[in-house]
Parts: C-alpha cells; structure tokens; sequence
C-alpha cells in the first residue's frame, strides 16, 4: 500500500467514522463534531489525491527550479481547493454553532430528536 | 453592455458596502439593496436582450487573464441571461416584498439576501464545478441565514436541518469533484471527457458522486424533508427566492454538469425526477397548510423539469423552449403563490378565502394556478404540448402516462385549492391587505402573461395571445368594474360580430356549431341581462368559454383544436365555479375535463408521431398500427365532455348547480364540443378496427347505454336542475348512438339532435332555473301548482318536454323519426333494443317535470309568486318560436347538411321535396304533422273545456298531521319518490357504481397520501437517512442495471 | 438500536462506494495539463513563488473571492442569529472566577508578537506557504487570546465592521482593476511583477493578501465576539 493509499483510506475512514458520529448522537453539538471530523477526512481525501510520490511542495524556490518544477512538484490544485474547502467548512461550524446556541437558548434543549415541530 | 462580471461585482460590492452603514440606517440599507438588484436586473435584461432579440452568440468572460481551463471562466448565453434575469427579479421583487422584515432586522440580512442572489448567479455562469461547488456553500449558508427572517419560530429548527444535510451534500461532492479531476486533468466543464455511464471505479464513479449531491439540491423524493420544512416556516418572500430562484440555479447546475456525463445519464435524471414529480404530487394531496403545500408542489414541478433535463438529448432543439416554458411557469407561479400566501393571514388552505375581497388577487392566483397546470396561453402549456408529442414520437409512452397522472393530481390540489378561495367563509375581521404585497403579487401576474406571449412567439404555432377571440374574452378583465348590462351588450354584441365576420368560411357541419355556439350563446345572453350590479369575473369566464368554442370549430391543426379545447374547458370551470354550491363539482368537472385533454393531447401526439404543425385531416392518414389506440385516446377524451356513462359523475352537479343562465350555456352549447371533437374524430378515421373489433361499435354501445342509463337516472331525481342534467347525459348518449351507426341518417339525426338538444335544453334549464330563483328551491316535491302563478313558464316546459320527448307534432318528432330510419338501415339490433327501450324512460322523468312543479297543490309559501323576471323569459320566447318553426321547416338548416353528408355517406339520404321529406322506409311531413296533431290537440282541448264547464273551484285546506310530526316531511309529499315502485324493480342499475368508483380512486390516493407522509418525521437525522439511502440506493440501482 | 443498525447499514453502502473509488483508483505518474501549466507559467504570468497562492489569488480568484464571502456571510449571519439576545444591550454578568495572573500577562506580550507574525503571513503569502487566510486566523487568535484573558472585553464592532467592508470592497475594487487595466477580473497584473521572490513582486498578489488578511481576520474577530458575547447574557 503506498502512502496516498493509505492517506485516501484515512480520509475516507475519517469520514464514515465522522458522519457515523453525526447520525447516532442526538446532542447537535456532537453531531456538529461528528461534520468536523468527516470534514477532515475530506479534506485529507483532498490532499491524498493530488499527492504524487516522491515530490516536493509547490513553492518554487532554490531547491524547487522553475525549470524542473513539473517534474519535481506534487499537484498544485488539490492543495488551493483544500483551502477554499477547509474556510468554508469553518464558516459552516461556525454557522451550526450559532444555531446550536440559539436553539439551546429558545427551545431549552440540544437534543436534535426534539426539533421535529415541522413534520409531513 | 457591461460585461457580466459586473453582475457579482455590482451585488457583491453593495453587500460589502452595506457593512459601511451605520445600523440605524436601514432604509437607505434597503434602498441600496433594491437598487444593485435592479442594476443586476438591467444588465441581465440586456444580455438577454442582445441574446434573444439581436442574436448575438454566448459571450465568454475570462478572469485573471488567462484562458480556460487554467483560470475560471464564466459563460453568458440565451439561456444564462434569461435565467439570471429570472434570479434578480426574484431577488428584487422579495426584497421588496419582504422589506419590513429586512428593515427589522437590519443591514446584515440584506447583505446576505444580495449575497445570495450573487451566488446563484455565480452557480449560473461559470464553467468551472469546484466554483459551482464554492457558490453552492454561499447559497447554502445564506439560506441558513434568510430562513431566520420569519416570524416563525420553527424557522430555527428548519435552518439547523438544512444546514446539516447541506454538511452531508458538501462531502459527497467534494469527494466527487476531486476525484472527477482526478480522472479528467481538469475542472473546467468545457475540458473534461465524457465517462458513460458505467460504475466500478475511475472516473464514472466520481461523476455519479459529482451528481448525486447536485441532484440533492433539487430536493428529489425522498431526500427533501429539509427543504419542505424550510417552505413551511421560512418568509415567503424567502420561499420565493427558494423555489424560483434557488431552484432555477441548482437545475441549470445539473444541466451543465451533464455535458460531462454524456446522454447516458439521462434515464437517471428523468427516473428521479419523474418520481419525485409524482410521489411529491401525491403527498400533497392530504397537505392543508399552505406554505407546506406549496414546497410540494415546487419539488414536484423541479422534478418534472429534471426529468425533461434527462430527456434533453431526444428533444433536440426544442429541449430549451420545453425546459425553459415549466422552468419560467413554475418559477413565476410559485414566487406569486408565495407572495400571495404572505397576504394570507392563517395558514389553512381555507383562509385563502379572505383574499376574494380582492379580484385582482384572485386574477392573480387563477393566473399562478393556470401556469402550474399548463394550461393556454402559458409557457408550461405550449411545453406540455411538445414535450408529449416528442416522447409519444420515440415510444416513450411510459413517460408520458407518469407526467399526466401527476399533472391530473397536481391540477387536483391546485383547483381544489382555488374552489376554497372562491367558495369558503372569509374570516370575520378581514385586515387591509397591504399595498406593496398587492403590488408585488400583480406584478409576478403580469410577468407570467409577459411569458405566456413570448412563449406563444416563439411556439411556431399561432400566438394565442394574438387570437382574436381570445383577446376579445381576456379583454373583458380590463373592464370588469363596468355594470354588468353594459359588458352584455358588449358581449352580444362581440359575439355576434364575431359571427358575421367568420360565418363564410363555416362548412355546414361548422355553420350549425357555429351557429349555436356564437348566435346562441348571445341568445342566452340575454337572460344575463336580469343581473344587476358588477357581476365581476362572469363575463372573462363566459366569454373565455365562449372563445374557444368559436375557436375549436375552425381548427385545422391539432395544437389550434387542443388549444381551443383547453381554453373553453377553463373557461367553463371558472364559470360554473360561480354556482352557489358549486364547489365540489366544479372540481370534479375540471378534472375529468383535464383528464379528459391529457387522452386528447396523448392521441393527437401519437398520431403526430413528431410531425410538427399536425392537421387535423391527417388523422385519416395515421398508420394502421397506430390508428385504433389514437381513436380510442380521442374518444376517451371527446366522450369525457360528453359524460358518457362510468365518465358522468362530473355532469350533474356541474350543471345543475350553476347560475340560472349559466346551465344552458353549459348544457345547450358547451357538451356539443365533445360532439363536435366526436364528429371531427369520425369523419377523419372512419372506424378503425382492435383486435377485430370495429371501434365505432364499443361506441355504439356505449351511446346506447349512456341513453339508458341517463334516462333512468333521470327519472329518480328530485332536483329539478339534475333532473335536467341527467337527461343531457341520455341524450349525449343518443347523438353519440347516431354518430356511432357511421350511416348518413345516423349523422344527420345527431346533427338534429345537437340543434335541437340546445334549443330545447337551454329553454327547460332556463324556465326551470327561473322558476327555482323564485321559490328559492329546486327540489320539485317542494314546489308544486306554480301554472296559474307562472303561466308562460308553464308553457315553456310544456312546449319543451314535448319536444325533447319526441311525440309530434315538434322537431324532437324529426329526430325520431330519422333515428328510426337510421336504425333500419344498420344491422346492430342489440345496442337498438337498449335505445328503443330508453324512449319511453324519458317520458318518466319530463312527466314529472311539469307535472310536480306546475300541476297539484300550490304551497302557501309560494302564493305572491310571479313570473321570472322577464330578461330571463325573453330567450325562452324566442326558443318557443325556434321550436315550432324549426318544426315545420326542418329542411332550412337540415337539407344543405343532408347535402354535404353525401360526400362521406352517399347511400341513405333524404329526398327533400319542397315540404315533404322521403327516406327509404317512409316519408316525413312536417307540415302535415303539424296540422294534424294541431287539428286534434285543439278538438281535445275544446272538448275538455266543454265538459269542465261545470267544475267548481274549491279552497285548498292545509292537512295536519295527527300527532307528530313526521321525521323527515318530504316522505309524506306525492310527489317524493314518485316512481318508488321502479325503483325497487331496478335497484341494481340505479348504483352509483360510477361515483363508488372515482370516489374510491380519491380515498386510495388520499390514504396512501396520508400514509407516506409520515416518512417525513421531521427529524434531521432522519432525513440523513434519507439522503444517504438516496444515495445508496442510487448506487445499487444503477450497478445493477450494468 | 435501530437506529445505529440503519446508520451502519447505509454507512456500509457509502463504504462501498468509497471503497469502489479507492480500487479504481489509479495514481498519476506525472502532473496533469492543469498542473503542468501552472507547474510551467506561474512564474512568467504572475511572479509568485508560491505556485499554490497563485492559484488560490489568481487563476481561481474567483473562488477566493467567494471564499471570502463565505466568511463575511457567516459573520453576519452569526450576528443575526444571536442578534436577539443583544437586543436589550450588553448587561454583563461578572465573572466568578479570575483568569488568572499567568494568561493576563502572557496575553500582553504574545498579543503584539501574534500580530506581527499575522502580518508577516499574509505579506508573504506568494513566496513562502502560507497567505490571508492563514494569516487571517493567526491575526483572529491573537484576538482570541484577548478575549480569553478578559472575557468581558468589548472590541468595536464598528471598526471590524468597517475593517470587514472596506478591504472587501477594495479587493473587489482590485478585481475590477484588474479587468480594465489588465487581462480580466482579478488579473493580478494591474502592478508589475517585479523581480522573482522580493517581497515586492507578483502583481497584485500581496496586496490582495493583505486585505484577504485584514478580511478574515476582521470576521474571524466578528463571529467570535458575536458568540462570546451572547454567552454571558
């Protein structure tokens, strides 16, 4: 197994393991743990892609020529979308989180079981 | 034009911008946010513009100088623009109609509202999947965000439900899209190779984990809880944008990512799609909160958009005018339906009635609910219209009988819904209504005729909103507020002109439908003029019917003829909707009737067989494998208007409880459509033959049982109005008989019977009708001895029922007369014993007729009666004079049809000479007839006179009952049940099997409703479930049928 | 119970699927077309050293840009949802226990050294890893680190606020500069390119990573500020 197996594995292990968490734990602010660490594996998934054995960083400098760099560097774009993927995620906890906070502050309760006023 | 680019720069700056504000500064907040919106209009207008009006070609918009697919790029074509024209009026009419919420909650709400509406013009126009995925997230959490602005607490556990399936959507397609790049080398859509549909790892896998999370924006059954949860407690300024705007984008999405997965994806888009569309139309049905019903109803008509997205490689060329006409009907219905709903103060369907204080409200929401149906002249229709052709052409015949069936369950909820705004009790405390929901309402309105015109320009059809007819019925909107006897006269007179401006080109068969259609509506007319006040919505309604009549007889493509059918079929309902109770018929009528259309459409489709501008006359030339299923599809349709027996069920209650001028028209002029469909049907392909058995036979027989049974039906009513009705249905039954016998005298007969059918039928449910407004009832055991008070309505019913029974000496003789012939001439006896038999029933029912309101006992309520008033007298006069003349001289509209007849049956015809008319079997002369029956009916008379010369007048004395009262007092009057005897010999053909059987399709759709709604248990981890068993199952489906 | 069985069962469809993902699985020997252009033309077309911010400032600047969005949306919405407990003013509670003496002091010398080291990520976001959003963050924990120290602190919001607009209106400004000036919207070549790995060089990079910088960390501050202050109410 080479290492971006390994590395896609997690991801993919990370994220069943991340939703499995989010889809037995009533408690919101567990299942929004569970949605970070899916996230993660995501995101690992991301990265392990785009990884090519053996190759440097894409950052260019002395000991990265630019007349060897597409020989010598891993994919550069799984790397920019990780980071487009990674804020986003923040911005959505963060979102999730405010929303735990205020239905914990109106409805006296966490327990996403009990949110089903809207039904059928 | 400024380049596109601007579109996010402008709405994305004025978000940025709001932020500099002060927070007390929101009206100027809101001022900003409406004017970037606007711009944002504006620039898309103009691409549009320049797209759709100069032709220019898609523009490319290049960022960071550098080609695709190295940097994003973004794409401007026709339906870009009209699509990001679509998303910034949404966005600017719920800015404005939401704006006392926006101002409450400040400049924060309005930069996410214009974020919003930048993403999903970002999701619009760039051709790269991860930017799609990047502007998805915006509209992900901005719709976390706007859910908030509702007065609905519930909205809070709505936002937290999406926003965690939206964490579940966001993994799976990043997983796709990474791994998408990874088997393509590129993200741009325009770059990557196309992997056919085959599972099992590598690229094709990545693009199903690339779709399925796009299609889970479109809310497909079953993973759509989330979004049904936020319709029901999100502003419905909000749910507009969800619906219309949200909607749009997210389709167009999965659009574009199909030029990646190549047409072998298509059966998953429709398969999803298709389901969605009806399980989601079938859960409505038992839905009562508005909003909730709503959110149904858009995931339905989302699905039945994304199945025509799947469908798109087959449609060709018109897969944008088919796609775009339900996409632009949808969104613009139900963006108005949702604005109209924030107008609506309770939640009940029903409360939707306080909103009939307002016609231009209820103007509005039958436009919304007429662009949902697909009915003329909007987008959806002309799309319905090509959409079915296309499929039926290439044998999907399966498709087809899905997006009918759940078009009927979707026209079910939305007309039923309608019959609660016309007919429920308003609430006690109406509020006002405020101006600018009114305004915002009117103008989404506007917007869809807007549509339904350009829709019409470029159907390559006939625009209907050009016909004159049609405009001439559509016109009567803009005066509505004019007294009701002016707008008569205008309609008398329009109709009449209409007549003279067309009756040249009218071949005789037209000339007589033409004749009673536009000649004989304005007779009828002339009851109207006993109406006092506005009479707001009667005339668009009549004259909308009244138009596509005129419309229908001169059709010779089959869109025209399907267009026209449509048009009077709407018409009509709106009209016999204003009956007292008429609520729950008018519903069944416009279903069936639809119903009904949905076999016309399938007919004419199948015999079209993709051959566009389809003449009616080429219906003879359908091939022979295809020609018995188009006849029977037609049949079904035309027999529906007709209310052939087992199809009746609408009839009754649609005539009998509609106003008293408004039952002629739909007894007398309206059923003769079906038979003139039935006509054109005949007379174009003959009788084809199904497995041996000639069609035109099974018709026989059905006309020979619908005369029978209506006529018994008939006889056992104790509504005078139903008692009518039901006898339309027998005599449908005959003409149809006489159709069906495809022999000269046969055509002629029922070509006499439509003539006489409307003189004879309009004048009974007129007098009738009268009398009932007068005694304030129609149930004939409670009205009785009414002769001396209502002379002249006395002799109408007379002169009537002698002339529907058809004794001598008038023109219902004639038919007779010729129908007897006919028979003789065709060799079908047993289906002839059944219409013989019939006869003699009808005698039971028009006996009771005069004899239960005229004759016996007056009752005291009624002593200070009079004569109806005399507008609704005037056309029953005229009918009498009809009648007679029509009696004596048969010949003035029969012989040049006996004439044209000879050119499809040459055999069999009458000899005309002078007044004396000669079949085969004998001769006919009505003169003498009439001569003699006059001669003897006058000796009777004279000698009854003489013998009543001693007779005494005696008082009438009330009968008290000895001790009590009885329970239920109708039972103690002669003239309730009167033919009880009957009905206990023939019980068994008097079940209402018809009405058992429709009724219990209804209950088993309702149930099933009732039980499959409950999946939805409004729990999100539920709804995890269901995404993920979506997606699974997906998963399987498709690996198993590799 | 049934509920985990469900759960499982459907985990082990999505299992499947990754799991069909992983064999078919095939890993590149050399870089793609994308990649080999952008391994190539990075330094020619934009002057970054870091082939990874060129990417993310320019040639998919527009996804940046939403990015960016995503955060400014989020800090709003976070303020609108808590928006309703702060309606009746900030009645702060006071706190029952003291933080202590270690992080107040700790918190007055790393604060500065926090934000500088903020700064010098962000500026150097095209030669070296790192860029605004990093940077961003870094700047928002130096705040985190004041809020910890004193709970009942009250930053301006009017000043974040303002910090939050106006870089992103420039950054929208630059955009657009970039489309008059230049190849097209965001084209980073409005400014010149100067000499390869310099501070000052690669366009308009820097600069957009200066004010992506202030942005995040503007919103970072605002929606910490937003949940720390309604947790006292």
């Amino acid at each position: 197994m080479t290492l971006q197996n390994i590395a896609m594995s997690t991801g993919f292990i990370l994220i069943l393991i991340g939703l499995y968490g989010a889809m037995t734990h009533k408690n919101i602010l567990r299942m929004i743990v569970g949605f970070t660490i899916a996230g993660t594996g995501t995101n690992l998934v991301l990265i392990a892609v785009g990884y090519l054995p053996g190759r440097a960083a894409p950052i260019l400098n002395a000991a990265v020529p630019i007349e060897t760099a597409s020989a010598t560097i891993v994919d550069p774009v799984p790397q920019a979308l990780v980071l487009t993927a990674i804020v986003i995620g923040l911005g959505v906890t963060a979102l999730m989180l405010a929303f735990a906070y205020k239905i914990h502050a109106t409805k006296g309760t966490l327990d996403i079981s009990k949110l089903t006023d809207l039904k059928w | 034009m400024v380049s596109p680019i601007y579109l996010i720069v402008i709405t994305l700056g004025a978000a940025f911008l709001l932020g500099l504000l002060s927070e007390r500064r929101t009206e100027l907040a809101h001022f900003i946010t409406v004017l970037a919106l606007a711009a944002g209009g504006l620039v898309s207008f103009g691409w549009l513009w320049i797209m759709a009006a100069e032709g220019a070609s898609a523009v490319e918009i290049y960022t960071a100088g550098t080609k695709p697919p190295f940097a994003i790029n973004l794409r401007v074509g026709l339906p870009e623009a009209a699509l990001l024209l679509l998303i910034y009026l949404t966005g600017l009419m719920s800015a404005i109609h939401m704006k006392d919420m926006l101002l409450r909650k400040g400049r924060r709400a309005m930069a996410v509202l214009l974020i919003a509406i930048m993403a999903l013009a970002g999701i619009i126009m760039t051709r790269d999947i991860f930017n799609i995925f990047v502007f998805f997230e915006l509209v992900a959490i901005s719709t976390g965000g706007m859910v908030l602005l509702s007065d609905d607490p519930r909205a809070l556990s709505a936002g937290i439900k999406y926003l965690i399936i939206a964490q579940v959507i966001s993994i799976l397609l990043l997983v796709g899209i990474i791994f998408t790049y990874q088997a393509t080398g590129s993200l741009n859509i325009d770059f990557m190779k196309t992997p056919e549909l085959a599972l099992g790892g590598g690229g094709t896998l990545a693009f199903f984990l690339l779709l399925v999370p796009l299609l889970v924006e479109l809310k497909p059954f079953p993973a759509n809880g989330w979004a049904l949860d936020i319709y029901q407690s999100a502003h419905p300024a909000f749910s507009a944008i969800l619906s219309a705007a949200t909607g749009s984008a997210a389709l167009f999405a999965v659009d574009k990512i199909m030029d990646i997965g190549g047409a072998s994806w298509g059966p998953v888009l429709t398969g999803v799609g298709l389901l969605s569309f009806v399980v989601s139309n079938i859960l409505a049905l038992v839905q009562k909160n508005d909003r909730r019903l709503l959110g149904y109803s858009s995931v339905a008509q989302t699905g039945l958009i994304l199945a025509v997205v799947g469908q798109r490689e087959l449609l060709g060329e018109s897969y944008l005018f088919i796609a775009g006409g339900l996409l632009i009907g949808h969104a613009v219905a139900k963006a108005g339906l949702f604005y109209l709903s924030d107008l609506v103060k309770g939640r009940m369907l029903t409360n939707w009635a306080d909103l009939r204080r307002n016609p231009l409200l209820v103007f509005a929401f039958a436009t919304f609910i007429a662009m949902l149906s697909g009915l003329p002249p909007f987008p959806g229709f002309y799309a319905k219209w090509e959409l079915v052709h296309a499929l039926m052409a290439s044998g999907k015949t399966g498709l087809v009988v899905l997006i009918l069936f759940g078009a009927i369950l979707e026209a079910g909820y939305l007309f039923r819904w309608f019959g609660y705004l016309m007919k429920r009790p308003q609430s006690n405390t109406p509020g006002t209504l405020p101006l600018r929901g009114v305004l915002v309402t009117m103008a989404a309105a506007l917007a869809g005729w807007l549509a339904a015109y350009i829709w019409g320009e470029l159907s390559g059809y006939d625009n209907l909103l050009s016909q004159t007819a049609l405009l001439f019925a559509l016109g009567f909107l803009l005066i509505d507020w004019f007294p009701a006897k002016l707008k008569n006269t205008i309609a008398i007179a329009g109709m009449l002109a209409f007549f003279w401006q067309s009756y040249t080109g009218y071949d005789p068969i037209q000339m007589i439908f033409g004749i009673i259609i536009l000649v004989g509506g304005a007779v009828i007319l002339l009851a109207s003029y006993h109406e006092r006040g506005q009479r707001i919505g009667f005339y668009p309604s009549a004259l909308l019917m009244f138009a596509g009549l005129a419309m229908l007889i001169v059709a010779e493509q089959s869109f025209q003829f399907f267009a026209a059918w449509e048009v009077l079929t709407l018409g009509s309902y709106f009209l016999i909707l204003r009956g007292k109770n008429a609520e729950p018929h008018a519903l069944s009528y416009i279903l069936f009737s639809l119903a009904g259309a949905f076999a016309i459409i399938a007919g004419f489709a199948l015999a079209a067989q993709g051959q566009a501008g389809f003449k009616i006359t080429a219906l003879a030339d359908v091939a022979a494998d295809l020609a018995p299923w188009v006849f029977i599809l037609l049949a079904i349709g035309f027999m529906t208007k007709t209310a052939v027996i087992g199809l009746h069920i609408w009839l009754p209650g649609a005539h009998a409880e509609a106003e008293t001028d408004v039952s002629p028209m739909v007894s007398g002029i309206l059923l003769k459509a079906g038979l003139f469909g039935i006509i054109v049907l005949l007379s174009n392909m003959g009788s084809p033959e199904l497995y041996g058995v000639k069609l035109t036979y099974v018709m026989l027989w059905i006309g020979a049982l619908t005369a029978l049974m209506g006529n018994l039906m008939a006889a056992f009513q104790e509504d005078a109005k139903r008692l009518l009705a039901y006898s339309s249905i027998g005599q449908m039954g005959y003409a149809i008989f006489g159709l069906a016998l495809m022999n000269h005298l046969g055509w002629l007969m029922a070509l006499m019977f439509v003539i006489n059918h409307y003189i004879y039928k309009s004048m009974l449910f007129l007098s009738v009708g009268g009398v009932a407004k007068r005694t304030g009832t129609k149930l004939m055991y409670k009205m009785g001895g009414l002769i001396t008070l209502m002379p002249l309505s006395f002799f109408v019913v007379l002169i009537g029922i002698i002339a529907v029974s058809g004794v001598p000496p008038l023109s219902g003789f004639g038919g007779r007369w010729m129908f007897y012939n006919a028979i003789l001439d065709s060799e079908n006896r047993l289906p002839m014993i059944i219409i013989f038999i019939s006869g003699p029933i009808a005698f039971l029912y028009l006996f009771r007729l005069i004899h239960a309101i005229f004759l016996g006992q007056l009752k005291d309520e009624h002593r200070k009666l009079k004569e109806p008033s005399f507008w609704i007298m005037v056309p029953q006069v005229i009918y009498v004079v009809l009648l007679l003349a029509f009696a004596v001289l048969p010949g003035m509209a029969l012989q040049k049809v006996d004439t044209f007849l000879n050119g499809m049956f040459p055999e069999g015809g009458l000899n005309w000479d002078g007044l004396l008319i000669t079949s085969d079997y004998g001769y006919w002369s009505p003169v003498w007839i009439m001569v003699v029956t006059g001669g003897i009916f006058a000796a009777v008379f004279m000698l009854l006179l003489a013998i009543n010369r001693k007779a005494q007048k005696v008082k009438q004395f009330n009968i008290v009952y000895s001790a009590e009262r009885p329970y239920r007092p109708e039972t103690t009057h002669f003239a309730w049940n009167f033919f009880a005897p009957y009905r206990k010999a023939i019980w068994f053909l008097l079940l209402p099997i018809a009405t058992r059987f429709w009724g219990g399709i209804t209950e088993a759709l309702h149930a099933t409703a009732g039980f499959m709604r409950r999946f939805y248990t409004g729990d999100a981890q539920h709804y995890v479930f269901h995404l993920l068993g979506f997606v699974v199952g997906l998963y399987l489906i498709l690996l198993g049928v590799q | 119970m049934t509920k985990h069985m469900i759960t499982f069962l459907l985990l082990l469809g999505i299992g499947a699927i990754f799991a069909d993902l992983l064999t078919g699985f095939s890993a590149d020997q050399n870089l793609n077309a994308s990649a080999e252009f952008y391994a190539t033309h990075t330094v020619s077309d934009t002057g970054a050293a870091n082939i990874v911010t060129a990417i993310i400032v320019t040639f998919r600047g527009l996804d940046t840009l939403g990015e960016v969005t995503v955060l400014f949306l989020t800090a709003a919405i976070v303020a609108l949802v808590l928006s309703g407990d702060m309606a009746g003013g900030f009645q702060v509670k006071p706190r029952r226990w003291p933080v202590g003496e270690l992080l107040e002091t700790g918190t007055r010398l790393l604060v500065p050294l926090i934000a500088l080291f903020g700064a010098y990520v962000f500026i150097n976001g095209h030669l070296t890893p790192g860029g605004g959003f990093q940077g961003g963050a870094i700047l928002a924990s130096a705040m985190l680190l004041m809020l910890l120290a004193d709970p009942t602190r009250r930053f301006a919001h009017k000043t974040i606020a303002r910090i939050e607009s106006v870089s992103g209106l420039f950054y929208v400004f630059i955009g657009v500069l970039g489309l008059a000036l230049a190849g097209g919207f965001l084209d980073n070549r409005i400014l010149p390119l100067g000499d390869f790995g310099s501070l000052l060089s690669a366009g308009a990079i820097p600069l957009i990573y200066v004010l992506i910088g202030l942005k995040v960390g503007a919103e970072f501050s605002s929606i910490m500020t937003s949940l720390s202050e309604s947790e006292d109410v």
